[in-house]
């Protein structure tokens, strides 16, 4: 009897360690999708440094493409907005139409929340949910000063931009890239310098 | 303590104090009792080791090291939480003692944490830290029950109040309520409960009666979003279900250092009822009651539940049922709602009660002959009184013999229960 219930409490244990194991997992196993089947878009950004108690140092990405123009009048704080991109001539991400609903699958679309509607220029502000990027501790607020840096050379403004994977409406941030290089290469190259 | 007394025990023999049988037997006995104390130690100690490693390993990880590929990356992330996976199973299979469980499962715990943590660093995760703090709760809360361990409930409860005040309070209007505290929180009652019947003499217990009263306290103000007013209508009841809890037949006879029920209830009490007594408050809490929002149907379930408290633990000696501290919530709804028309009636209430608590507590000290009790009440009224200093005019010379006529009081008031007492253990 008594072995009984070690096996019970064995047997709903190895259901939840498997559980654990998964919740990862799935994190994992969906976003190399995205990364192998995904269409790379690249987003104009600046980055900037905060941190996270457990997860460490990232940098925040405030993107460009940030606002659109609509006719929609309704839309309310912090609502779910779905974006389909297009490509300009120089392959960054444009808004092509904003949604409520999903898109279809066979577009490129990522989801976002509403930040406000400006009724006066008839926009709505909106936050792109991909805008963590982490990175070595050492590095992440030399990232925001190369970034400053970049600037100030007056290197073309289009310089830094965020790679972004996209499929079935989910979106994987790759790289952030600065002057055509991994933003991390670059926080090297500079302190090396 | 003892390895002092055991040290002295040969010139008590020498001077013919204890014989030396007696010796004998009081190093016997101490021998007996120091062989359990090590087992407890090494368990504490253990929890301790492996909740450091997990927290170390963590913030080591939080580096973010661009050396290491993605795929190594990943394969980091799994190891922690397998091997405290693995030394759970062994645990349970081989049913090792207490000391394997607490930490084996403390170390998994910070495991799961670990792997979410990475998995969100190598991909670039966007979810804020509330809902990665939530998966880790949810994720561990079984292991609770299944190795019945104390370190783990322990850190359910501090990390689900980590959350919710993560996912509650921010600034602007626009941060939701944390609901999933409250299914989350039940959720660790049975082990509580079971905790309790079993030996409510453990130093586990008595942590939980501090921390859970406690976590409470911190969350329940995330649940406040618009209707500020209700601020203190929701913590003085909050306040006074904790009292009630507090001296319900259950936890009636702790000692008040391990009630964290009965110590909370009465100082949150105190605290804002002393707020509460001054009149600007009052004057500026005009406003009209919207009777559909969330707070005051917390209002509402808060009383509900604070009455029924009351009533399950109604207690027919005459002694308990004149303890004012028990129904003082709901003296302050009823001035609450008088407050909202006439200012002045409210505040004038409120001093009067803090007033009668400290008498309440001053009377009950001297009757228990309990210092601490006669003290807190007694500093009570010296707080009400320095309070009514800021908004009444008074000279200074009576201001400066109202101190010293306070002085006194304590002075006497202490002597007085020292020579009573004396005078009972001398007649003893």
């Amino acid at each position: 009897m008594k072995n009984m219930k070690t096996i019970y409490i064995f047997g709903i244990f190895v259901a939840l360690a498997l559980v654990q194991l998964f919740i990862p997992a799935q994190m994992i196993w969906g976003r190399e999708q995205v990364l192998k089947e995904g269409i790379a878009y690249k987003f104009k950004t600046r980055p900037v440094d905060p941190n996270d108690p457990f997860r460490g140092k990232y940098i925040t990405l405030n993107y460009k493409l940030n606002s659109v123009e609509t006719k929609d009048t309704l839309w309310t704080r912090n609502e779910d907005i779905y974006v389909k991109l297009s490509k300009d001539s120089l392959g960054f991400a444009t808004v092509n139409k904003v949604s409520r609903s999903k898109f279809d699958v066979s577009d490129d679309f990522v989801k976002a929340k509403v930040r406000w509607y400006n009724s006066r220029e008839h926009k709505v502000n909106f936050d792109l949910e991909f805008d963590r990027y982490y990175m070595e501790e050492s590095k992440a607020y030399d990232a925001e000063v190369a970034y400053v840096e970049s600037l100030r050379d007056s290197l073309p403004e289009n310089d830094t931009y965020a790679i972004v994977h996209v499929k079935n409406g989910e979106a994987v941030l790759a790289d952030v890239i600065i002057n055509e290089m991994s933003i991390k290469d670059y926080v090297d190259k500079e302190n090396k310098e | 303590m003892n390895s002092k007394l055991i040290k002295e025990l040969p010139e008590l023999v020498r001077n013919d104090i204890i014989s030396e049988e007696v010796s004998h037997n009081i190093q016997k006995y101490y021998e007996g009792k120091g062989a359990a104390t090590p087992n407890k130690l090494f368990l504490i100690f253990g929890v301790l080791g492996a909740a450091l490693i997990g927290i170390g390993i963590l913030l080591i990880l939080a580096h973010n090291w661009d050396d290491f590929s993605r795929s190594i990356k990943t394969i980091i992330a799994f190891v922690p939480l397998v091997i405290g996976q693995l030394c759970v199973g062994y645990a349970l299979v081989k049913k090792k003692g207490k000391t394997w469980k607490e930490a084996s499962g403390t170390f998994l715990f910070f495991g799961i944490g670990i792997s979410m943590a990475l998995v969100s660093q190598i991909y670039n995760i966007p979810g804020d830290f509330g809902t990665y703090l939530l998966t880790w709760v949810v994720l561990s809360l079984p292991l609770i029950y299944l190795l019945k361990s104390n370190a783990l409930a322990l850190l359910h409860v501090v990390f689900l109040t980590y959350y919710s005040c993560e996912y509650g309070y921010g600034l602007g209007s626009y941060n939701p309520s944390p609901w999933l505290f409250f299914p989350l929180i039940f959720a660790v009652l049975p082990f509580y409960f079971n905790l309790l019947k079993q030996d409510a003499t453990k130093n586990m217990v008595a942590i939980l009666h501090w921390i859970l009263p406690l976590s409470s306290v911190i969350v329940m103000g995330a649940f406040i979003k618009t209707e500020w007013e209700f601020l203190p209508l929701i913590y003085i009841i909050l306040f006074g279900l904790i009292y009630n809890i507090g001296s319900s037949s259950l936890l009636k006879k702790e000692r008040l250092r391990r009630n964290g029920y009965l110590v909370l209830g009465s100082l949150g009490t105190v605290i804002l009822l002393l707020i509460m007594s001054f009149k600007d408050l009052w004057t500026e809490l005009s406003f009209e009651i919207l009777m559909n929002t969330q707070e005051v149907y917390m209002v509402v379930a808060l009383f509900v539940m604070a009455i029924s408290v009351m009533l399950f633990s109604f207690n027919k000696s005459e002694k308990e049922q004149s303890n004012l501290f028990k129904y003082v919530f709901i003296a302050f709804v009823v001035l609450f709602f008088i407050g909202i028309t006439s200012p002045g009636i409210a505040t004038i209430g409120v001093n009067i009660l803090v007033f009668a608590l400290g008498i309440i507590a001053i009377k009950k000290g001297t009757d228990g002959q309990h210092f601490g009790v006669l003290n807190y009440g007694l500093l009570i009224i010296t707080t009400l009184i320095i309070c009514r200093f800021f908004d009444t005019d008074l000279s200074f010379v009576i201001r400066g013999l109202l101190f010293v006529v306070i002085g006194v009081g304590f002075f006497l008031a202490n002597y007085i229960m020292l020579k009573q007492k004396s005078r009972k253990e001398i007649r003893k």
